[in-house]
């Protein structure tokens, strides 16, 4: 889906992508080994995404 | 016994069940998940039906995917970025043919039994999948570039002739104003956006706004949007974006949408399903 994006807007969309993956979606408790609802977890792996993504970011930032 | 620097303690061994989402039994075949790997390839990504649900799932290692295991490899960039993006394109590859109801990353049950004993207690899914048919997410976000709106709204010719102390006072007020003028033009902006945005749509969300560096982005977000379009009204969505922009851009308002995504923004995030 992010094939054809410039890296910045796809560093954009992972960023959007993480936000949803990992925060929303629809948690079901139970007789589940895991569920990431820790929200700090959640900031954490954002940050450590945004980490590897100020690297990538660097050349193009969209035109004008 | 003094406590070690963390026992490698509770990694698991053996597999369990990662679940993607869930989607109408008879409107997915198992096929369509062909080409996705899923998170721990190359695992099979199959559907787990009960009755008219199905999960779609595949097996994981829980040396990987256990809860100890997990929570470390979260904090390596480059393992999290594979899974979230395969947790995605698992999800996308049903997208375009069913109503989905997205799973949150890491839902892990210990066999297909349970997946299915799972789709047996929450019978709120189908409901959910029923209200999704026909829709997908977009995401709308603003960012308001500072400097351009002061550029347009800063214009004080008093305080470009003063000179001195008083041109200091000056613009010291003038900056002030500016400042507040933009916050309550934001807030202005952010509320008209979002309100055009939902009556585009079937339902909108405004979620929290990210701070400048998480959103990797220059100039301050004021709308953090998510919609729940109809496939058919996604051109009309789209127009009021477009409209929006020609509204605002005049003030340095930019928009970004992003989509079409599973709509992981609008299904309940605890366990009423």
């Amino acid at each position: 889906m992010t094939e054809h994006l410039p890296a910045a807007q796809q560093d954009v969309t992972l960023l959007e992508l993480v936000d949803r993956v990992l925060n929303k979606g629809v948690v079901l408790t139970g007789d589940i080994t895991l569920s990431v609802a820790d929200v700090d977890l959640v900031y954490v792996g954002l940050r450590v995404l945004l980490a590897s993504v100020a690297t990538l970011e660097q050349p193009e930032t969209g035109g004008a | 016994m003094t406590s070690p620097a963390t026992p490698p303690a509770a990694r698991e061994s053996g597999s369990g069940w990662y679940v993607y989402g869930v989607v109408p039994a008879a409107q997915v075949s198992g096929d369509v998940f062909a080409d996705a790997s899923g998170v721990h390839p190359p695992g099979h990504v199959v559907l787990v039906a009960d009755a008219d649900l199905a999960a779609i799932a595949s097996t994981v290692p829980l040396s990987e995917f256990g809860e100890a295991a997990i929570a470390e490899n979260l904090h390596d960039a480059a393992w999290l970025e594979d899974k979230v993006r395969a947790h995605e394109a698992v999800l996308e590859a049903a997208l375009a043919r069913a109503p989905l109801v997205p799973f949150r990353f890491g839902t892990i049950y210990r066999n297909d039994e349970q997946v299915r004993q799972m789709l047996r207690e929450h019978s709120g899914l189908g409901e959910t999948l029923e209200r999704l048919q026909g829709t997908f997410e977009l995401g709308v976000k603003a960012f308001l570039d500072a400097a351009e709106f002061d550029r347009r709204h800063g214009d004080e010719p008093d305080a470009a002739q003063a000179e001195g102390g008083r041109a200091y006072l000056l613009r010291k007020q003038r900056d002030r104003k500016v400042g507040e003028a933009r916050s309550s033009f934001a807030a202005a902006c952010a509320r008209d956006s979002h309100e055009a945005l939902t009556a585009a749509a079937e339902d909108g969300r405004a979620n929290p706004l990210q701070r400048l560096e998480v959103s990797g982005r220059a100039g301050e977000m004021i709308l953090n949007g998510a919609y729940l379009v109809r496939t058919e009204r996604e051109e009309a969505f789209r127009e009021a974006v477009a409209a929006l922009e020609s509204t605002y851009r005049g003030d340095g308002v930019r928009y970004e949408v992003t989509g079409p995504w599973p709509a992981y923004n609008f299904v309940t995030t605890d366990s009423e399903q």
